[in-house]
């Protein structure tokens, strides 16, 4: 009976921990690139963007115009009858790092309002996929969820039917709060379904040390590979311990290099994203996305990014900037004031595109975090005056004032941005026209859910256990997976 | 046991025999009997106990109660994974329907891109070795620890607390120490003048296993070392005078006293760790959550991943391979015990 019990609960704590896996990503934590021209439009002045024909450019344009404040100015009302709610409790299920402390002012005067509590159920990042996912298939959702959603499919990759769990908001006042760039993350089969509020600064770019730059003699920030390879050596000599900073341990941060850069694979076929999407690309055998691996693993091999680069993690991050022991990192631009701010290093820093593969591609990316209303609420009503709430100017305006590492909301609403000077700088260096494309991960179906598996193969590939090819092959095989059982006719 | 059996036995041995079943037979035979005469009261104890055992007559119905516990939370789940693992379920099942998919989940696990047998193979490999460096070194403390060492009370506690520690825990405070820059191992090596010996600890290929291995170790011993203790407590001392008085050292009373009456507690801790082992998986998801690459992938870390992103046919499936893997060896275990009277 012992052993029959031990081997039974062996089987049962294998399905109840297998609850999981995957889920973060880079853009579980990156916002919209595609608007990035916005705060050149709005700050600058300079050039009012692309006059690419792809569609991707049109979102783009379309953000800048949004978020410059010169087109429409949504104004939302908060729900008017405050009592009709009294007394009954919401409950919110997100990732860690969506929501945070930014919220909670909004949260709370939404409480105050309508009389109401709101449980906050914030789940690691790591986890919450698996939780979320266990949640919708037994019933037992939250009032409202979060996924990281993207315009090509992540609803349908991520929740399945959203006409089954998602309570459908179309028509809703706020729809348009969003630019239309992000409301493509937010509708499924023409039906609203999701409120996509994000901000827009340049994410996962290279953030570097420009004074220490300055000081060796690197007048130029890097634009080629080559010349990334060479600035790194003359850090590298001038007794930096990690010219540029990757903490493969968090295990979402070494793909940024290959997935940021979407663009520059496209230029030997502007029709790779569609090719990709309907099957008749791979990335196996992909010559510039082999390119890039391989630049990667011969930086890696070169000791450019630390010892240990695959088990340290990014908690050090700020001190490795301030104390001079890296030189470099992909990060967002709010990092820069972090860095300053946590650590009152006087350095001044810079940001410049990530040079692997020679891209000189602008990483725009129309994904976001993004919340939904569980079809299965009991407070359906509560929920609609929830997002309506949020959307209100006023709780923009205090959810970026609350948001200290965030310089902006891509809202199309007058609310009052903070732009980093830093920002500004590095958004009139990027060609416009290089912001069509977006992100690899964004701009493809069936690759994001993969991008831990991806990081882990990339490991792999830089420890000689398999090459660059079977990463790609490997990825190819996932998404011939996942699109086999989303029923993709593109892959039957 | 045949009235031969009883000759020939070392003398330690033989008194372990009838020192066991004098005391479940009221003394009446003594130590160093004559075999013959040991046969007969030994004949006459199996009939008394079986007399006993057929006293001891509870209502059938008692057992209702854990037996629908145990169908209901245990068994039905299981079934129902079976189930599962035959059929495309996954995150769009809702979307376009459950179908039968007979052996197209198994047949993908061992022809998929991903490699599901590395996993397995790792299975093994921890189940075999955190099983040998836990055991061995949790029984010689157990012995150490009953002897009349000073202080024992406080190293038994000192030893055991790391059992009682969340496995979260245990992941953040070793990832930290493990750290190759900041880590105390490495800046303690550095410190003391061993900087050589600096290691890439969860991070190496070369060393991950064997960081993974001691934390467990460190974390594992004191509990197996506590049922140990346990058994030998139910030792009676008197058996090692008489193997003393016998010439027996160490290692004598260890081969004829100690492991014979340990039988027990070694199959109980080698059960438990087995199952442990087969089934592990915070440990590794703490450490290295299957990395560095793949390299320490585990079945329930795949089967984590499979479920994480959708694929909940497929995880099942890996499952069942896991539950058919345990059940087997199980069985082979509860036949071994069976045989030597260790679960009677």
């Amino acid at each position: 009976m012992l052993l029959c019990g031990a081997m039974t609960a062996s089987l049962l704590a294998g399905c109840g921990s297998s609850t999981g896996s995957t889920g973060t990503s880079a853009s579980s934590s990156s916002a919209s690139a595609s608007t990035s021209a916005s705060a050149v439009e709005s700050t600058s002045a300079a050039d009012t963007g692309s006059d690419s024909t792809e569609a991707v450019t049109s979102t783009s344009t379309e953000a800048v115009s949004s978020t410059s404040g010169s087109t429409d100015n949504v104004v939302v009302k908060a729900v008017e009858n405050k009592d009709q709610f009294k007394g009954e409790e919401l409950s919110i299920l997100v990732s860690a790092g969506w929501m945070d402390n930014r919220y909670d002012a909004t949260i709370q005067r939404f409480e105050d309002t309508y009389g109401v509590t709101v449980d906050v159920q914030t789940i690691p990042a790591d986890q919450y996929s698996d939780i979320l996912q266990s949640d919708l298939a037994n019933g037992t959702c939250p009032d409202i969820f979060w996924i990281q959603s993207n315009p090509v499919g992540a609803i349908e990759s991520n929740i399945g039917n959203p006409e089954e769990y998602c309570i459908d908001f179309t028509g809703a006042d706020w729809q348009n709060v969003m630019p239309e760039s992000r409301q493509a993350s937010c509708i499924s089969n023409g039906k609203l379904y999701g409120l996509q509020i994000w901000h827009n600064s340049p994410e996962y770019v290279m953030v570097y040390n420009k004074s220490l730059f300055k000081e060796l003699g690197i007048t130029d920030v890097p634009t080629t590979y080559d010349a990334l390879k060479e600035d790194l050596k003359k850090i590298k000599d001038s007794g930096v311990e990690t010219p540029w900073f990757m903490p493969g341990a968090d295990g979402w941060q070494e793909q940024l290099a290959f997935f940021q850069i979407g663009g520059v694979y496209t230029e030997d076929n502007p029709n790779l994203y569609d090719d990709l999407n309907n099957n008749k690309a791979t990335f196996a055998d992909n010559k510039k996305m082999l390119e890039v691996l391989n630049e990667f693993k011969e930086l890696s091999d070169d000791g450019y990014f630390g010892e240990d680069w695959v088990g340290t993690d990014s908690t050090n991050l700020e001190n490795e900037f301030a104390d001079r022991t890296t030189a470099m990192a992909m990060a967002n631009s709010s990092f820069i004031k972090q860095i300053q701010d946590d650590t009152g290093t006087k350095d001044e820093f810079g940001m410049f595109l990530i040079p692997l593969g020679d891209n000189t591609w602008y990483p725009t990316n129309p994904a976001g975090p993004t919340m939904f209303g569980y079809k299965g609420t009991e407070h359906e009503d509560l929920v609609k005056a929830f997002f309506q709430f949020v959307c209100t100017p006023e709780s923009l305006q205090e959810i970026l004032d609350n948001s200290p590492q965030y310089t902006n909301l891509d809202v199309n609403v007058d609310i009052e941005q903070h732009w980093l000077p830093e920002e500004k700088e590095f958004m009139a260096t990027v060609d416009k026209s290089k912001m069509g494309v977006p992100v690899l991960q964004t701009g493809t179906k069936y690759t994001n859910d993969y991008w831990m598996d991806f990081g882990s193969d990339m490991i792999s590939f830089c420890q000689g256990d398999i090459s660059a090819n079977d990463v790609l092959k490997n990825m190819d095989a996932n998404r011939a997976e996942d699109a086999k059982a989303a029923g993709d006719s593109a892959w039957s | 046991m045949s009235p031969e059996g009883f000759a020939g036995l070392p003398q330690a041995a033989l008194f372990i025999e009838t020192k066991h079943l004098s005391d479940r037979s009221g003394g009446r035979i003594t130590w160093l009997a004559d075999p013959n005469i040991l046969y007969k009261t030994y004949s006459d104890y199996k009939i008394e106990e079986a007399t006993m055992n057929k006293n001891k007559i509870y209502p059938r119905w008692f057992v209702i109660l854990p037996l629908i516990i145990y169908l209901v939370f245990f068994l039905f789940p299981s079934a129902l994974g079976v189930f599962y693992s035959f059929t495309d379920w996954s995150r769009m099942t809702s979307k376009n329907g459950l179908h039968f998919v007979g052996l197209q989940n198994y047949i993908d696990l061992f022809t998929s891109n991903k490699n599901y047998m590395a996993g397995f193979w790792n299975t093994i490999k921890f189940t075999l070795i955190s099983n040998i460096v836990k055991i061995i070194p949790a029984f010689f403390l157990a012995i150490l620890l009953n002897s009349r060492l000073k202080g024992k009370k406080f190293y038994r506690t000192v030893f055991y607390l790391p059992s009682i520690l969340p496995f979260v825990i245990i992941g953040i405070v070793f990832s930290s120490i493990f750290s190759y820059n900041t880590g105390l191992m490495n800046k303690t090596l550095s410190a003391i003048g061993l900087g050589f010996l600096k290691q890439r600890w969860l991070s190496d290929p070369n060393m991950v296993w064997k960081s993974i291995f001691s934390v467990d170790a460190w974390r594992g011993i004191g509990y197996i070392m506590t049922i140990f203790l346990a058994g030998l407590n139910t030792i009676d001392d008197s058996l090692y005078e008489a193997a003393e008085i016998d010439g027996a050292g160490f290692w004598k009373k260890l081969q004829y006293v100690t492991l014979p009456m340990m039988r027990g507690p070694i199959m109980i801790n080698l059960v438990f760790g087995i199952t442990y082992g087969l089934k592990v998986f915070d440990i590794i998801y703490v450490l290295t959550n299957g990395g560095p690459g793949h390299k320490t992938e585990v079945i329930t870390t795949y089967v984590f991943q499979l479920y994480g992103t959708g694929q909940y046919g497929l995880s099942t499936a890996l499952n069942t391979i896991l539950l058919a893997i345990t059940a087997v060896i199980g069985v082979i275990i509860v036949k071994v015990m069976s045989r030597k009277g260790e679960l009677a």
